[in-house]
């Protein structure tokens, strides 16, 4: 399958008065059409500013596209102009952001702001672009899509304003939808209906995905392929079950065994201890050193490289080099990924 | 009427509404334009130069309380009034009462008694004749308690007018008849050796009896029930904007009014009058119609062209002579004489006018210029401050009472009693407070007797110095200071019998010579008119009291 | 809604009683008399004049006339101007005062939206500092000083425009500049403060991402949101202009109301005192009403009516 999208050696700074914050640090990873890709780390690992960066929505200043590429459709979306980005955004590439209280409007109609991307892109009428709405919002399975078509957000409760969101995305039928933490936001039966609504569409449409998540546990459900990002850069990339049954990497380990699980006998949850590295003064070795119980002397000194585990799956670990000696994930960990082996087979 | 104000309301509100919406921006546009093109109509011929023109454009500050001779009671309607009407005697250019309306005026030989023949050729501005009714009418209208007129008691030298006006006497019998047409016999109460003078203030201005008695509200707008019979009439009254004055074609002088028309325009600002002089927008700034800022009126004197002229009117102090300490003369002296007037005229007032060390102004008394006492003498306010203080029975001045020196509140009258505090606690040593209150409640303060040393200011109503001095007749009424004398009250009654104009002046003098040694005032200047106005602008004439007639006004 | 504002009209029944008696009573309670001059008047003319004008009943009775000529919205004739009612120096002054207001107003609005807008749009930059260094200078200069400045410069030094009076357009220009430059530096900042605000909003990242260019942005999202504000300020602005056009009116000769609202009180020209109050009252309490309701059609999430649940 051809890559939509194809970001290469992305670095992205922030320039702030305690000096340059290099948020975004070499980043590779693609997205393949009809796929969704889930990109999982802390908050601060860079995430969002990744994909804010395909869309350009990073205020320059401060922000700066410090180097890479991002090709789109093998057009390279750093070289393009603002104007040219206009034509992009809301047609080829949506996003559906965080916090639905907060990124609706809150004094124009949701139908008005479904229809304004297509009135920009399609040029279609005003009627039409009307009835588009009506049938998003049926889509997005919003019931009575002709009366709330014409209300106003605050009248939608939250996982509601996440529908007519997500319908706003949807609008110009983008080839890429970005959700950045569409569900954090949500409580959990809601953050379930969501998922399902995207898995949902993505079969209809065809579009492809990129899922931004700090939360490993909404990724199996979603997700085709996962990319780990620590400290602005990917840590591991792999396909859902290769990150889940095989981690590679500490840090990994250490999200699956922090991931809240549904079932109450697993619940010992472990928090990764420490905090995320400064990036204005990112760690000479491996990033995630400082808070690797299983860090070695070279992970403080060289940066290691991604190592290859299978085709499709990479880890940057110096515990992968062929001199490392042979670690186990903890016990947690293994009882965690027993207990995906034996859920995915009951499915 | 009433709807119309609701309606304006809701509109008002409403415009706002849509200019907060940012939908409708016109609305506000709308109601400027459509005004200004009202006003643009009325007056679209103001932008033109106006030397050539005869056109006298001035300031009047304010709206006219009323615009009816026999109501109005302040300079502002006399600026109006002394153009649009005329009595049976004015003021004429040298300053002595002349035939006017009347055109004989004969006078019995007790002087009580005056007999005015009416000219033939008197006309109200629509053709009616000026009769003798007219005069009668209008004196006892204003003398009518169920008027409400405030300047009646300018009237009260005729015979029974005060005990018609006060309500103890009737309409009937007030010493005013129209004998015809044209014959007006006025019987005075006292011999009044300043009658004449008195006959050419506004209160004794005729009124058209025809129309007053059809309409009442005849005075309140300008148009036909209107109607004067001085060298202009009223063409336009906007009220607390401007009044238009056009020459009166059936004024017995028409020949000797040479301007084709008067604005006045009611701008309540001095600064924004003198730019508007400056801008050639009007022909004449300062008083009497408006009044120059105080700060402009050293600049104005080194160009040039700053005109003054002495007028009618004492700036003083009053002092209560019923209180501690001021119930002593030699307190009330040391007072007085510790004041630098010179100071004051020419560091804070400015204007021209003259240090007063009397009561009468030099219009009057021209001798008075030197006045009784110097300008300023510390050595004698000193003596008499030690002299009061031993008669009082004070140890020394830490030990008199406090005193406070009350005004109403105003920029000047708070810097000349400033400094005026200045020189007392320098020259001696004694600390005053100062105290200030608007007019209105200052006024009755004053009237209460609620003060201990006071300021006022009085302007002459006709030309004449009993009108300075009978304010301290008597011990009540108008006379805030409670002072009285028996020899200065006989004094000012003998005068009013005395016939010889030079005896009587004698008569005055000596009376005031008592008020200055009592000295329950402490006069500080007398006043002065201070003035800008157009080069080609002649013949306008001020009389003594300082009021204005364009009468003889043209342009060169 | 109807019994909304139903409701709200009895409120301010209620407010312009309160202010009535208020007004009424401090009024009566302050010193000094409308008759009163450096000669007294005879005390015979003085009961004459206090009966014409009703002023020998007892307080309390002047009072209930004075509500009943509220209720007829008829203000009886001034103490000052002699031949003059109430109602004449209403609907001769307000309709000029009006007209200085809705330009003011109008001014006040556009250009300060319009240096707002710009100066969060263009923030931390120079026409950010222009706008604001303009704005500083509209609220700290008062306006009577702003009045002569601009007489100064535009009419004596450059002649450009008159130096007073009410006649043409050209004549309402200085005084509406003046009077408007308070409220307009007011109203330029909260505009910004207020746009910056709205623009680090999601909502505008969400308009954004729909590939809208700043200038819909701007217009759609940003402005509308951002006047929330300002339109709650129109109450106080009218407010100001209604005050503040008293200095104006006078700097400017214009012979408005604002003048009788501030010389009533010095002449003790009751019945002016009282109508002119009244008017600026029922003038106020209506445009707060209408600017409320202005706002919940700008904010749909506000909901006039006071039903409660939803």
């Amino acid at each position: 399958m051809e890559n939509i999208l194809e970001v290469n050696d992305l670095k992205v700074s922030f320039n702030t008065f305690a000096g340059e914050v290099q948020a975004v640090r070499g980043v590779n990873f693609h997205v393949k059409k009809g796929e969704t890709l889930a990109i999982v780390g802390e908050s601060g690992s860079g995430k969002s500013v990744t994909t804010q960066s395909i869309m350009r929505l990073i205020p320059m200043p401060p922000g700066e596209i410090k180097g890479g590429e991002i090709l789109f459709e093998g057009t390279d979306l750093v070289k393009k102009s603002d104007k040219q980005m206009e034509k992009v955004r809301g047609k080829d590439i949506a996003m559906i952001f965080q916090d639905p209280m907060t990124s609706l409007n809150p004094t124009m109609k949701i139908g008005r702001q479904i229809m304004e991307s297509m009135i920009k892109h399609r040029k279609i009428a005003k009627t039409d672009a009307k009835k588009r709405a009506i049938e998003l919002l049926d889509l997005v399975g919003i019931p009575k899509p002709e009366q709330r078509v014409d209300q106003y957000p605050h009248e939608f409760s939250g996982g509601m304003r996440q529908r007519a969101m997500i319908a706003v995305a949807l609008a110009s039928d983008p080839k890429l939808l970005i959700a950045d933490e569409p569900t954090t936001a949500l409580d959990v039966t809601i953050q379930a209906q969501i998922l399902e609504l995207l898995k949902d569409i993505q079969k209809k449409t065809n579009t492809s995905i990129i899922f931004i998540t700090h939360d490993l546990g909404v990724v199996a459900n979603v997700a085709d392929r996962v990319a780990v990002m620590y400290g602005g850069k990917i840590v591991e990339t792999g396909s859902v079950d290769e990150v889940f049954y095989n981690p590679q990497h500490p840090y990994t380990w250490g999200l699956l065994a922090s991931m809240p699980s549904l079932d109450a006998e697993e619940g010992e949850l472990q928090a990764i201890p420490g905090s995320p590295p400064d990036l204005t003064n990112p760690p000479k070795g491996d990033a995630f050193a400082a808070r690797n119980s299983y860090a070695m002397k070279v992970d403080f000194e060289m940066e290691p490289p991604m190592f290859k585990v299978s085709d499709t799956h990479y880890a940057a670990t110096w515990l992968l080099h062929e001199d490392a000696p042979k670690v186990e994930p903890p016990a947690v960990v293994r009882k965690r990924i027993e207990h995906f082996k034996e859920k995915a087979g009951e499915r | 009427m009433k709807k119309k104000l609701l309606l304006f309301s809701i509109l008002l509100v409403f415009s706002v509404i849509l200019a907060a919406c940012g939908g409708d921006d016109d609305s506000g546009e709308e109601g400027t334009s459509d005004n200004s093109g009202d006003n643009g109509e009325s007056t679209s011929d103001n932008g033109g130069e106006s030397s050539a023109e005869q056109v006298f454009k001035a300031n009047i500050a304010s709206e006219p309380f009323s615009l009816n001779p026999s109501l109005a009671n302040d300079a502002t309607s006399s600026a109006v009034l002394l153009q649009t009407f005329e009595g049976l005697t004015r003021i004429g250019p040298e300053g002595e009462p002349q035939e006017a309306m009347a055109s004989e005026i004969e006078t019995s030989d007790d002087l009580k008694k005056y007999t005015f023949t009416i000219r033939e050729d008197a006309k109200w501005s629509n053709g009616d004749p000026v009769t003798a009714q007219d005069f009668e009418y209008a004196w006892k209208w204003a003398l009518d308690p169920n008027n409400n007129s405030q300047y009646a008691y300018q009237l009260y030298y005729v015979k029974n007018a005060e005990a018609a006006n006060t309500g103890e006497g009737n309409l009937e019998d007030v010493g005013v008849t129209a004998v015809d047409e044209q014959t007006l016999e006025v019987e005075l109460e006292n011999p009044t050796p300043y009658f004449l003078e008195l006959t050419a203030f506004y209160t004794y201005f005729p009124v058209n009896s025809k129309i007053a008695k059809e309409n009442e509200e005849w005075y309140a707008d300008a148009g036909e029930n209107y109607v004067s019979n001085g060298p202009f009439k009223m063409t336009e009254w906007s009220h607390n904007d401007s009044i238009t004055l056009e020459p009166n074609e059936e004024y017995w002088d028409k020949d000797a009014v040479k301007l084709d028309r008067i604005e006045f325009a009611m701008i309540n600002d001095f600064n924004t009058e003198l730019n508007s002089f400056k801008q050639g927008e009007f022909d004449w700034a300062g008083s009497p119609f408006g009044s120059l800022p105080t700060e402009a009126i050293p600049s104005l004197k080194e160009d040039g062209s700053l005109n003054v002229e002495p007028i009618a009117g004492t700036y003083w102090y009053k002092f209560h002579t019923e209180k501690e300490p001021f119930n002593n003369v030699n307190i009330r002296k040391a007072f007085a004489y510790a004041i630098d007037r010179q100071g004051i005229v020419e560091n804070i007032t400015k204007a021209g006018q003259v240090p007063a060390m009397a009561a009468v102004p030099p219009t009057m008394f021209s001798d008075n210029e030197e006045g009784y006492f110097d300008a300023v003498n510390i050595e004698k306010a000193k003596e008499h401050l030690q002299k009061g203080i031993e008669e009082l029975g004070y140890d020394s001045v830490e030990d008199m009472p406090a005193v406070t020196l009350s005004y109403n509140t105003s920029e000047s009258h708070a810097k000349i009693a400033q400094a005026i505090q200045d020189m007392w606690k320098e020259n001696l040593g004694v600390e005053v407070e100062l105290s200030n209150a608007e007019w209105a409640v200052y006024i009755d303060q004053l009237h209460q007797g609620d003060y201990q040393i006071g300021r006022m200011g009085w302007l002459g109503d006709f030309n004449d110095p009993i009108n300075f001095l009978e304010l301290y007749k008597e011990k009540g009424g108008n006379n805030d200071t409670r002072w009285h004398s028996e020899e200065f009250a006989s004094l000012l009654e003998e005068s009013q019998t005395e016939t010889d104009s030079e005896k009587r002046t004698e008569m005055l003098k000596e009376a005031e010579g008592i008020l200055m040694d009592e000295m329950p005032i402490a006069p500080i200047y007398f006043y002065t008119n201070a003035w800008v106005q157009d080069e080609n602008l002649k013949d306008v004439v001020m009389s003594g009291l300082g009021d204005v007639q364009l009468k003889w006004a043209h342009f060169e | 809604m109807l019994k909304y504002i139903g409701k709200r009209l009895l409120y301010m029944v209620l407010t312009l009683w309160v202010i009535v008696t208020v007004t009424f009573f401090l009024m009566r309670a302050a010193p000094g008399s409308p008759f009163s001059g450096e000669k007294e008047l005879p005390p015979a003319i003085q009961a004459n004049l206090e009966a014409y004008y009703g002023l020998d009943k007892s307080l309390f009775m002047q009072y209930v006339d004075y509500l009943i000529s509220v209720v007829k919205w008829d203000f009886g004739p001034s103490l000052k101007y002699k031949g003059q009612s109430v109602n004449d120096l209403i609907s001769e002054g307000f309709p000029v005062s009006f007209a200085l207001g809705m330009e003011a107003i109008f001014l006040a609005l556009a250009l300060g939206v319009l240096l707002g807008a710009v100066a969060a749009l263009r923030h931390n930059k120079w026409q950010d500092y222009t706008a604001m260094i303009i704005a500083v200078l509209g609220i700290s200069v008062p306006s009577f000083i702003m009045a002569s400045g601009l007489q100064y410069v535009l009419a004596i030094k450059w002649s450009v425009l008159p130096v007073a009076r009410w006649e043409s357009f050209a004549h309402t220009i200085l005084p509406a500049l003046a009077l408007a430059s308070t409220p307009m530096a007011f109203i330029a900042r909260l505009t910004r403060s207020s746009m910056l605000e709205v623009i680090g909003n999601d909502y505008i990242k969400t308009a954004k991402s729909k590939g809208l260019n700043s200038t819909e942005i701007t217009v759609r999202h940003t402005i509308r949101n951002a006047m929330m504000p300002v339109v709650s300020y129109m109450g106080p602005l009218i407010s100001a202009i209604l005050t503040g056009s008293f200095v104006i009116e006078k700097i400017f000769g214009i012979p408005g109301l604002g003048m009788h609202f501030v010389t009533s009180i010095t002449n003790r020209d009751y019945s002016v005192i009282m109508g002119v109050t009244v008017f600026f009252s029922v003038l106020l309490l209506v445009s707060i009403l209408l600017v409320d309701i202005a706002y919940s059609l700008i904010d749909p999430r506000i909901k006039l009516a006071d039903k409660k649940g939803e």
